[in-house]
């Protein structure tokens, strides 16, 4: 420990830190952060139903569907680094889709619905990412961000001039989710369900981001062109964390359209575009970022929106704004340093260097 | 033969209204590299001058003189403190100023209320040539774009300033050891492509009426005419404006609005795929 020569402690957070591999594998040691965050969350998260009372039980099961679409957001801009300001058109192609299942078929089946829903999305996604990432030429940010700013615009005022899909007031009075003969109405039930769904594909996430395939994902971000150096198509690899995360938003789409009972326009446009991007200003690059940045963005709207309604959304904007200025990993980088945000990959790898030097 | 001429003139005053959007837009991207994407909400936010102006009981064509100076200071402000931090990480910088663009929205959602408000034409009433009636204030928009326009590019091409900030664009390395103090010109261009932009919503407030989304259709618009026109040069981002200001205007002619409006976009996105650089492929400002 004595090898850094500095006698000043450095906090747990600072990069420096990794430079010498003992101080590193000693402070990861010392401060997992992570996993205790998780499992502090998931723990609180368990309780929450027990003591809240039962309107904001209803209010916290729609907080965790919209932690599920913040994390299909946090895979393509954290993890890949592809803005993508049309994150909402999966979402809400989605629940659009499940809502015509309801009303045209009579399908509300979770079995059925929710599959249909993911499958909506990443089809969608799959389409889109074809399109815009495919190709001999390599897309510049900016066209793919473009792109799926203008294909959310477009479903919108799709969706806004079509009878078919209700216009302007969207589709009205979905009935119940239903699983077996049991209807899931909102409360206690919903929120279980909806809390085992949200760990279930955090924990696929996280195992998928750990794997070669995120630290090539974590490369992209950081350095794409080294990345394509490497050898990598990294075409493919956007285009399949793309489709991967338009699954995830569609997913929570339909989860979204069978908890409000409705789908209307804003479901699929710009508005819900925006909300995401500000989800993951407390730590995008982190999969517990997006959770817990939903969670505070729209615990405090809960909360603010009584006395404060007009000005909230500015302070928002002027959080975002400050976020990115001064500390572009997130909030998040706060209490977690860069190496556990990366995470570890090959630890056994690590040791065995420690130990014959 | 007059619906003809009808809807070439409704397609050039749409044109016209496009290209003031995009001509800031454009030099903007052109110049520092970075895609502003609170530029439709400069938009906004001229609009919403001239309708404080109007609603305090000053002439409108007042508030008109007055938007793109207030919108060109408060880019100069917000280029200073923010967007210059921006230069050196293209994609933060989207996201800074979509942040900057939410701020600006939300601000006039709240100070108007969320409702639709209306400005009056400061010319209204329409020019009879034959048997053809023009609204006026179009017409207005059509020659002021043509000025504003022919005024840029003479800044640009002619004028010491103009050869800086060519310079600045060219190679700012260079431009920075010859003497030329490259981060004011970044200031003094990004206040006046916000300034463009201010002007461009306060003439078209009159024409769309005041609500706090105008922005947004405006800022796709001005992208998708920036990246078909292509990026670096003047004449690009005009020419990729006045191809969408065509479409945009004349596809409704022939089948229904939403669809044409959502096709032209897709139609865009398409080329753009299809042809990266655009249809301006060089750099630089022609003289």
């Amino acid at each position: 420990m004595s090898s850094t020569g500095t006698g000043t402690q450095p906090p747990p957070h600072v990069i420096e830190a990794a430079r010498s591999p003992v101080m590193a594998s000693a402070i990861a040691g010392r401060t997992k952060v992570l996993p205790i965050l998780e499992l502090a969350l998931l723990i609180a998260a368990s309780i929450a139903p027990l003591v809240l009372r039962d309107y904001i039980t209803v209010y916290a099961t729609r907080v965790l569907i919209l932690c599920l679409f913040a994390l299909s957001f946090d895979l393509v801009w954290g993890y890949a680094g592809i803005l993508s300001l049309g994150q909402s058109l999966f979402f809400g192609t989605a629940g659009y889709g499940v809502a015509l299942l309801s009303r045209d078929f009579g399908v509300a089946s979770i079995f059925a619905v929710l599959p249909a829903g993911t499958l909506i999305g990443f089809v969608a996604a799959l389409l889109l990412a074809g399109f815009l990432l495919l190709g001999r030429h390599p897309s510049s940010v900016v066209f793919v961000s473009l792109g799926t700013m203008t294909g959310a615009y477009a479903a919108d005022r799709l969706a806004r001039g079509s009878h078919y899909l209700g216009g302007q007031n969207g589709i009205p009075s979905i009935p119940p989710m239903t699983i077996g003969s049991h209807e899931l109405s909102e409360g206690p039930g919903f929120y279980y369900l909806v809390l085992a769904i949200l760990v279930l594909i955090y924990l696929l996430s996280r195992f998928l981001l750990r794997s070669q395939f995120g630290l090539a994902l974590a490369g992209l971000r950081e350095n794409e062109q080294r990345i394509a150096f490497f050898g990598y198509n990294v075409q493919h690899l956007k285009a399949i964390i793309f489709a991967i995360s338009g699954a995830i938003a569609g997913a929570s789409g339909s989860l979204y359209a069978f908890h409000e009972g409705f789908v209307w326009t804003n479901m699929l446009g710009v508005v819900m575009s925006t909300q995401v991007v500000l989800y993951v200003l407390f730590g995008s690059g982190t999969l517990i970022g997006a959770v817990i940045g939903t969670a505070i963005v729209e615990g405090l709207s809960f909360w603010l929106s009584d006395n404060y309604r007009d000005i909230w959304p500015i302070i928002l904007g002027v959080l975002l704004l400050l976020v990115i200025l001064f500390r572009p990993l997130g909030l998040i980088s706060l209490v977690l340093g860069e190496r556990e945000r990366v995470g570890h990959f090959g630890p056994s790898l690590k040791e065995k260097r420690n130990a014959a030097p | 033969m007059d619906t003809l001429l009808i809807a070439t003139f409704e397609i050039l005053s749409f044109g016209a209204i496009v290209v003031l959007v995009v001509l800031g837009l454009g030099i903007i991207a052109s110049m520092m590299g970075i895609f502003n994407f609170a530029q439709g909400e400069f938009v906004l936010l001229g609009a919403y001058v001239t309708y404080l102006m109007h609603s305090v009981g000053l002439p409108v064509p007042l508030g008109m003189l007055a938007a793109p100076v207030a919108v060109g200071t408060l880019g100069f402000v917000l280029e200073k403190l923010v967007v210059r931090r921006f230069y050196a990480a293209p994609i933060v910088a989207m996201l800074g100023t979509y942040a900057l663009g939410l701020i600006i929205r939300e601000a006039v959602r709240g100070l108007t209320g969320g409702l639709y408000l209306s400005v009056p034409e400061p010319i209204s009433g329409s020019i009879t040539i034959g048997s053809l009636h023009f609204a006026a204030w179009r017409g207005v928009i059509v020659i002021i774009t043509l000025l504003v326009m022919a005024a840029s590019h003479a800044l640009l091409a002619y004028t010491s300033f103009g050869l800086r900030v060519r310079a600045s664009l060219e190679n700012p390395q260079l431009a920075r050891a010859s003497g030329i103090s490259t981060g004011m010109i970044y200031s003094v261009t990004f206040a006046f492509g916000a300034a463009l932009a201010g002007l461009a919503g306060a003439l078209i407030v009159p024409v769309f009426s005041l609500f706090a989304d105008l922005g947004i259709r405006f800022l796709i618009q001005g992208f998708v005419a920036v990246m078909v026109g292509g990026v670096g040069s003047f004449a690009g981002p005009v020419a990729g404006a006045g191809v969408i200001g065509t479409f945009s205007a004349w596809l409704p002619w022939l089948m229904s609005p939403v669809i044409a409006d959502v096709l032209v976009f897709v139609l865009a996105i398409i080329f753009i795929k299809f042809r990266p650089q655009g249809l301006v492929s060089g750099r630089g400002v022609n003289r």
